[in-house]
């Protein structure tokens, strides 16, 4: 549908040209980010590749934001994550907050890593990064529920789950338990990173809530039929 | 489109192949640099604990400091992040850098008949002022001095909790928190002096309490620590004491003092008397500044940025002010640099071997040039980003 609507609409720019919004013109394509892409020389390009590059050089691209960079240590999960849990546009208190929490999620593990015994060292992961994503994938859900209405009553229906789906619950359930279930007088890193590295491990609240919403989903199989799609 | 992309990316950060012929380069050039026995597994590891004879040739490298060492000298002195890295790291190793190497030289060089000298680190903020200083107090520990540390001059000035005036000279204030937390750290620093130095003079505190001319110096500060409320006068009488004793020839001990953040004494404060008028005098200040100004065996310090300077301000006229540069001179400025190509390496193979750096990014060539544009080499932020990565 894109497809047909951009080629009816030629590249106009708006009189005023909203930069930071998400609502381009679908004409627009998307800014290449990666240093790798501009650093390969021309021989090397495949010959879609150099379609793409010649595109690029004729159609307006869409303003980069602010999140993305072309750093070698810049992670998108990390980013959503920030953003997650970003409070009234405040950035910078976000990633404030999760460069704590990879730090000291590092310090207690290193601390432990080197008053190990010899044998036991190779267990220890030291990797804030690893211990963030596993801790992430042991926390999402792999099937959902949806509220689906039939017969004038409304029945807790188990759902398949998309990817995108999965990694929101599992991230707000994260920042949901830490800001809720948790003593008040703790910094959030101090919780973020104690719930992080229980969950890598799979314990923890957030690992229960996940436990649970797969038992209801397990419970309510029977309506599983009312699913249209 | 765009999610197409994003999964590219993260592929190529989860799948890199750790380069080893790097890391190999870069430690042979440490070896060809530093010109010592070519070392089998750390190079960045100097062979010599002992201040006294570190020299040229270990700038850059790293140096154990012992843990019964920091015990007793460091209660109080060292930076905070520092201390969290010696606890993650289970061990306290510091770099020998050339500042800190040059006003050791010189301490070792001292006439001590003529007038003391004084010394002052300066730099821009995180460049390792700090850090210089404890070096060249460790250095002075380890030869028996008497070390007096005050590890920053701003507590005394600003964020005062309990002020009481002075029985002492009643247009002064006391801070009883402050002094009595300083005497505990110096009497952790310095037990074996305590007992050998007596008092020359009386000292009377109330009606009932006093103590008589011949009397230990841990007599006074016991009664600093369990007398709170005159515990800045026993500041001022230990520091006359010091002073007094230190500059006699038959004193059979050598007075050290370091004092962090030196600009505080000059500087505006952040006290005012309860109808808002001008400042008062504080009695610890006014004590410590007439130490450092007359007498005393060697003196060295450092200079911070505080509330009411600007934040690119770092040369000492510009911090101590006119009042302050005018009452310090003469004095020898040592500026502490950012770190250079060496110490950068150093450091970096230095958090490597701790398993510091653990992104596998940062253990590429990429990730080092990107390490470097983002800190400046300045040490504590270099020490910041490497904290998360």
């Amino acid at each position: 549908m894109a497809a047909s609507i951009s080629g009816l609409l030629k590249p106009w720019t708006p009189r005023v040209f909203l930069v930071r919004w998400s609502r381009y013109n679908p004409y627009y394509l998307e800014p290449e980010v990666r240093k790798e892409a501009y650093s390969t020389p021309e021989t090397e390009l495949s010959a879609e590749e150099k379609e793409q590059r010649e595109l690029k050089a004729l159609r307006p691209i869409k303003a980069a934001t602010s999140g993305v960079n072309s750093s070698v240590f810049s992670d998108p999960v990390l980013s959503k994550f920030i953003n997650m849990l970003m409070t009234d546009g405040n950035k910078v208190l976000a990633r404030e907050i999760v460069t704590q929490t990879l730090e000291s999620i590092k310090r207690k593990q290193v601390e432990k890593y080197h008053k190990a015994p010899e044998g036991k060292k190779e267990e220890i992961e030291c990797n804030p990064y690893t211990i963030f994503h596993q801790a992430l994938e042991n926390c999402k859900p792999v099937v959902g529920l949806a509220s689906i209405q039939k017969g004038g009553k409304y029945y807790q229906v188990p759902i398949p789950l998309t990817d995108n789906r999965r990694r929101f619950l599992a991230m707000k359930w994260m920042i949901t338990e830490c800001r809720d279930n948790k003593h008040r007088r703790t910094h959030m890193y101090e919780k973020l990173s104690q719930e992080l590295l229980a969950a890598s491990v799979k314990e923890g609240n957030v690992i229960k809530k996940k436990f649970e919403l797969h038992k209801m989903a397990e419970a309510n199989r029977a309506y599983a039929h009312y699913r249209w799609w | 489109m765009a999610l197409h992309r994003l999964s590219f990316r993260l592929r190529q950060t989860v799948t890199h192949v750790r380069s080893l012929h790097t890391s190999g380069c870069g430690q042979q050039q440490e070896a060809v640099a530093v010109e010592s026995e070519p070392e089998p597994f750390s190079v960045f590891r100097a062979q010599e604990n002992d201040p006294a004879c570190q020299s040229e040739k270990y700038i850059g490298q790293y140096y154990t400091l012992p843990s019964a060492h920091i015990r007793t000298l460091f209660p109080h002195g060292l930076p905070w992040r520092y201390q969290q890295q010696v606890k993650t790291f289970n061990e306290a190793c510091m770099m020998v850098r050339q500042p800190a190497l040059e006003v050791i030289s010189y301490l070792k060089k001292t006439d001590y008949s003529k007038p003391s000298l004084r010394y002052l680190f300066y730099g821009l903020k995180g460049s390792g002022k700090t850090m210089s200083l404890c070096h060249t107090v460790h250095f002075c520990y380890t030869q028996g001095w008497l070390v007096l540390h005050v590890p920053d001059a701003h507590l005394w000035v600003k964020n005062c909790k309990e002020l009481l005036p002075s029985s002492y000279n009643t247009s002064r204030f006391d801070q009883p928190l402050q002094a009595t937390e300083w005497l505990r750290n110096f009497r952790i620093t310095n037990e074996h002096f305590l007992s050998k130095i007596k008092t020359k003079q009386r000292y009377v505190w109330t009606k009932r309490e006093f103590t008589e001319d011949g009397s230990p110096l841990g007599e006074l500060v016991d009664q600093g620590i369990s007398r709170v409320k005159s515990s800045s006068d026993v500041v001022g009488a230990v520091m006359k004491e010091l002073r007094l004793q230190s500059g006699q020839p038959e004193s059979d001990f050598r007075l050290a003092v370091a004092v962090d953040g030196v600009n505080a004494l000059w500087g505006r404060s952040t006290i005012k008397k309860e109808d808002k008028s001008a400042f008062p005098l504080i009695r610890c200040l006014a004590c410590l500044s007439f130490l450092l100004l007359s007498g005393g065996s060697g003196g060295a310090m450092t200079t911070t940025g505080s509330l009411y300077t600007s934040k690119s301000a770092y040369l000492p006229q510009e911090l101590l002010g006119e009042r302050g540069f005018d009452s310090m001179d003469p004095f020898i400025p040592v500026s502490v640099p950012n770190y250079s190509d060496k110490e950068f390496e150093s450091c970096y193979l230095y958090f490597m071997d701790r398993q510091w750096l653990q992104h596998p990014q940062s253990r590429t060539e990429e990730g080092k040039k990107e390490l470097i544009f983002l800190s400046n080499r300045n040490p504590s932020m270099l020490d910041r980003i490497c904290a998360f990565l």
